[in-house]
């Protein structure tokens, strides 16, 4: 007992010491100071992830698309059927009596259509993308999905420039966002053409700063949303008659070593 | 037969007087309006109209509450009787153990499903006042949930005449639990893993109590409609088939039981 005082001191001096001098080493790395972010770290990024996968199966009107067994949906609107790797475990429809309980569970969990939740009704996601946010504020894919939704399907410009606005405070550093608000203001070529060229300006010179010139360094995310910015950027480009000033995008493409085809779309543009 | 439904009915009402003494249902419904009313007043990113996601939360509550509700209600018909030595009276009268047992039962069904109706009524009133309106599925969800009941308590009732009280609850949470959200998806970890562990998950859902047959949630949030009769008859089959097996199981151990 009278070492009890003694050895816990020096086990959390232990766990400072190493949290200290071999940060990168620790199992997890808390993204910031708030009582939530120390006590549970990366489970507030597993928890986000699982708010966007219940977003999805919102869209899907209400079917686990990790799972598509259950649905049996027998008419899908808006595109293929999704077989998921559970369908063929099972050889598709099961008669009753070789799995009564999966007879049930199909019957009892399966929509007759599959219809996804689109135009104003996509006002049905936003909850589970503002949780998922809120649990982990550095998930770029639920802010940019939330944006999509709010502009695209829901047509609320404002929502949608607030999202971005909220997603850029918390993520000031993110390529995808600074690449989603340059093609928000570029608004397929009907809205502000120069303010859109000065975003993607800004967010290719954070790209190149971000990876210290080697473009290949960046992530595979940060890759494609570098690239994404390339090829707006190229089009603004296109559309003022500069051809010249595409070449040296194209060998920027080409610098991030992905197979992007952007750089196929650039030559196109020459 | 006269006596015996005499018996049975005195019996009902006591196992019902004492879930409402006990006045869970009263704090429970306190607690779901704590965590409803705020979450019910937010709105997610200043957009308003979204609505589906309160009747999740609002389910998945109904849902957590029934499940404490009848386990709990299943597991204390008999052990406080054993504790305090009331059971001798109790059996000194001319009534049967069978009878005793279906009694008690019938009172604790009766118990959890007068919460339950609670519950749903304060879901559908919340979803009216939001401007929803009420369908026929709601009434089909409600069956089931109520089905979900019978088979919790009949569970609870047998586990608690086998092992202790708190054994008998953290069993029967987890078993209830664990089938509701993975229940279906059994034979995909089957898949999984290998000879021996493949072979006692199968056993667990060949056997396991399917109560995710009984969850009509994403129906009921998403609008799909109700199932069909075939389907609706089967899974309430289903439910007195297994909460038939438990009671028989619980009879034959009260039986044999000495006090």
């Amino acid at each position: 007992m009278r070492y009890l005082v003694p050895c816990l001191a020096l086990a959390v001096m232990m766990a400072f010491a190493i949290a200290r001098f071999a940060p990168e080493r620790m199992p997890q790395m808390v993204q910031g100071d708030d009582a939530l972010s120390v006590a549970f770290a990366d489970a507030k990024a597993v928890l986000s992830a699982a708010m966007v996968q219940k977003a999805d199966s919102y869209f899907h009107g209400g079917i686990d698309m990790e799972c598509s067994r259950w649905k049996g949906a027998r008419d899908h609107e808006g595109h293929e059927e999704h077989d998921g790797h559970c369908e063929h475990h099972h050889g598709g429809e099961p008669s009753a009596p070789a799995d009564p309980w999966l007879w049930i569970n199909r019957r009892v969990r399966a929509p007759e259509r599959h219809v996804h939740l689109d135009g104003k009704k996509s006002v049905e996601l936003l909850p589970w993308f503002w949780a998922s946010v809120k649990a982990d504020p550095h998930n770029i894919d639920a802010w940019t999905t939330a944006w999509y939704v709010a502009n695209n399907e829901m047509k609320d410009r404002d929502l949608a420039r607030q999202i971005l606005d909220e997603a850029k405070a918390k993520n000031p550093e993110s390529l995808e966002i600074a690449w989603t608000e340059a093609r928000f203001v570029y608004a397929g070529g009907k809205g502000d053409v120069a303010e859109a060229e000065r975003l993607l300006e800004a967010a290719r010179s954070m790209g190149k700063r971000k990876c210290g010139g080697d473009l290949s360094a960046l992530s595979p995310h940060e890759a494609e949303a570098f690239c994404g910015i390339l090829d707006y950027l190229s089009k603004i480009y296109e559309g003022r008659g500069m051809k010249d000033a595409i070449r040296p995008l194209i060998d920027e493409v080409r610098a991030t070593g992905t197979d992007s085809p952007v750089a196929a779309w650039m030559l196109d543009r020459l | 037969m006269k006596t015996l439904i005499r018996q049975i009915k005195a019996l009902v009402r006591l196992s019902f007087m004492e879930l409402w003494r006990r006045n869970d249902v009263l704090a429970l419904v306190i607690l779901a309006l704590a965590l409803m009313v705020p979450l019910s007043l937010s709105s997610p990113f200043g957009a308003a109209g979204a609505s589906r996601y309160l009747d999740e939360a609002a389910l998945l509550l109904i849902w957590a509450f029934s499940l404490f509700i009848s386990l709990g209600t299943g597991a204390r018909l008999f052990p406080p009787e054993f504790e305090s030595r009331t059971i001798y009276p109790l059996l000194a009268k001319p009534i049967s153990r069978g009878a005793l047992l279906a009694g008690k039962y019938l009172g604790a069904v009766a118990a959890s499903a007068s919460a339950l109706a609670i519950f749903y009524l304060l879901f559908v009133g919340c979803s009216l006042l939001r401007g929803g309106s009420l369908s026929m599925e709601v009434l089909q969800g409600f069956v089931f949930h109520l089905a979900f009941v019978a088979l919790a308590v009949a569970l609870a009732l047998a586990g608690s005449l086998v092992v202790t009280p708190s054994a008998n609850l953290t069993l029967s949470a987890t078993a209830l639990t664990a089938m509701f959200f993975f229940g279906r998806r059994l034979p995909d970890y089957a898949d999984a893993v290998s000879a021996p562990l493949s072979w006692l998950v199968r056993l667990a859902y060949a056997l396991g109590p399917h109560v995710e047959f009984f969850d009509m949630r994403q129906r009921l949030i998403h609008g799909w409609g109700g199932v069909d009769a075939v389907v609706f008859a089967a899974v309430l089959a289903y439910a007195v088939a297994y909460a038939g097996v438990c009671l028989v199981f619980a009879w034959l151990i009260l039986k044999r039981k000495r006090f």
